[in-house]
């Protein structure tokens, strides 16, 4: 009987029993390097076997001579101006209505339908009426990248308000703890990732936006100059800009974000 | 907030519990009535603003309210509506069928393996931060003007949703379910078909509802940049002719059917799909 049963090892065993070599390649690193291989090689084949999809060779060409015509900084400037001022807008107005609307719910039934519809407007409305509204210049990209990115700061904001713990909040008022404290020691730390996430939200609809808007204005800007490219025909420029925006938006969320809510989540992690 | 032990309201107290329950009744429908009407005041202050903002702003930059609901009727009334939403319908739908054939199976791997979890971590993560206009004109320039096109923007946008929520939900899999069905000698398969697929399909719904607002507005945006028909086409039509009002009142369709599919249909679907999940019950 027990000898058609196979013999069970603990998983302790069976990982010891593994050789070196085997480990090593089914590492989480190993598996990254292979998947950023695997993902070129996809981009190689599409390349060859579809001829309007540039080739790695043709779009770092096109890469170099952006960097070297000193197109490419004086347009992310432009774009960064307009993008920082939206985002920080949204981010201020988001943060102010959100904890409006968290706290009351009168404010929470007056706003809610207006934040849906505005949720539910895709960035390029934005873009072809603030086009149409301030033709071209600053203004467009930034009045797109606030409408586009606010609904959802407010969104998530107004969520981690009303996840702050009632029986917390109900107890700290009997117990007279001051606002200040309250505020600092119950509502922060309650709200601080809800706003973490919202930043995340507000940062890639925002670039999108932006990005939209100098696409269908005239002024300069990364999404203007791709939009040259396009229109030449040229999809290895284009493709080139495509590396950039990716390349900031990877760098902004990955870096920046990455480190930012690991310092606001310390109090959280530090306890395990 | 409000103290609801102060702030009892001063009726006078129930001396039985059939009375006690009417005065709960009646509270519960003011409460009711006056969340009704506030939701009202939002979209009436909402077209007021619009209003007043189209009185002041110079001519033929803002059209008002009643010219859009005009345009939008005459949009209804001629049956460009049916046409071109059923064609957007269409292809957002067929991307999402794409979206799950190569996202689940990618979800379910990462759910299962830490070794494809490591793999397509990355990429999961990168390719949900790509800008939507990315999506469109890539699309558009590997399919040219075509429907594939926006069928293609859909599925690139919504499968790291898909692949993610089917990790998730793997990852939540009962694992003493699976340990039970081992130790009773079921074979991996059998485990696989009976325990890990009926846990996929509730998250795999879920992310469907999750990235359809995202796969809606890609699609729109894809037949902006290159569409031969659909809601994208119309708005793209009237920008080209400066018509404000068109353009508008494309988009009012367009959010509305928005909100009804996903208010109604999906939200609906959802409820009844999740229904035996009692921690699914959201705070209103």
């Amino acid at each position: 009987m027990t000898a058609t049963l196979t013999p069970r090892r603990s998983t302790e065993e069976l990982a010891s029993s593994r050789p070196a070599w085997q480990k090593r390649i089914t590492s989480d690193r190993a598996a990254r390097f292979t998947f950023y291989v695997a993902a070129f090689a996809l981009w190689l084949v599409l390349a060859g076997l579809f001829e309007r999809i540039p080739g790695p060779p043709s779009v770092v060409d096109r890469l170099v001579e952006e960097f070297r015509r000193g197109e490419v900084f004086g347009n992310f400037a432009d774009t960064f101006y307009r993008f920082g001022i939206g985002v920080a807008l949204s981010i201020v107005v988001g943060i102010l209505v959100g904890v409006l609307v968290g706290l009351s719910p009168m404010a929470r039934a007056f706003l809610e339908s207006p934040v849906m519809v505005a949720l539910s407007i895709p960035a390029i409305m934005w873009a072809f009426l603030t086009v149409m509204w301030f033709g071209f210049g600053h203004t467009s990209p930034i009045v797109t990248t606030f409408l586009t990115a606010v609904p959802f700061m407010i969104v998530n904001v107004a969520q981690g308000v009303l996840g702050v713990s009632r029986d917390l909040r109900d107890m700290s008022s009997s117990y007279g703890v001051p606002l200040r404290r309250r505020v600092s020691d119950l509502v922060l730390p309650a709200v601080m990732g809800y706003v973490m996430a919202g930043i995340r939200f507000v940062v890639i609809m925002g670039w999108n936006g932006v990005l939209l808007a100098e696409w269908f204005g005239g002024s300069g800007g990364a999404g203007y100059r791709a939009r040259y490219w396009y229109d030449a025909n040229q999809f290895a420029g284009f493709a080139a800009w495509v590396v950039l925006f990716v390349g900031v938006i990877i760098i902004l969320d990955q870096l920046i974000f990455e480190r930012l809510s690991r310092r606001a989540f310390r109090w959280r992690d530090a306890a395990h | 907030m409000s103290n609801p032990v102060i702030e009892a309201p001063p009726t006078a107290p129930a001396v039985t519990w059939q009375e006690g329950e009417v005065l709960a009744r009646r509270a519960a429908a003011r409460n009711k009535r006056k969340r009704l009407a506030l939701l009202v005041a939002g979209w009436v202050v909402l077209l007021l603003i619009w209003q007043v903002a189209a009185y002041y702003l110079p001519f033929g930059t803002l059209p008002n309210p009643l010219e859009v609901g005009a345009e939008m009727w005459e949009i209804i009334a001629s049956g460009a509506l049916v046409s071109d939403f059923m064609a957007s319908v269409l292809k957002t739908f067929a991307g999402f069928g794409v979206a799950v054939l190569v996202g689940a199976p990618v979800g379910y791997l990462m759910g299962r393996h830490n070794y494809w979890k490591a793999f397509f971590h990355d990429g999961v993560t990168v390719a949900g931060t790509i800008p939507a206009l990315t999506y469109a004109v890539l699309s558009l320039i590997i399919f040219g003007l075509s429907n594939l096109g926006p069928v293609l923007a859909v599925a690139l946008v919504s499968t790291p949703y898909v692949a993610i929520n089917v990790a998730e939900g793997i990852r939540g899999v009962d694992q003493q379910l699976v340990k039970m069905s081992q130790a009773f000698g079921r074979s991996q398969q059998q485990i696989r078909r009976e325990v890990y697929l009926p846990t996929i399909v509730p998250y795999m719904f879920a992310a469907v509802r999750m990235s359809f607002a995202v796969a809606w507005k890609v699609e729109a945006l894809t037949e902006v940049f290159g569409g031969t028909n659909g809601v994208g086409f119309q708005i793209r039509n009237e920008y080209q002719l400066f018509n404000i009002t068109g353009v508008i009142a494309w988009m009012a369709l367009f959010i509305v059917f928005m909100l009804i599919i996903e208010r109604l249909v999906l939200r609906k679907l959802e409820a009844k799909v999740l229904a035996w999940r009692p921690e699914e019950r959201v705070r209103t």
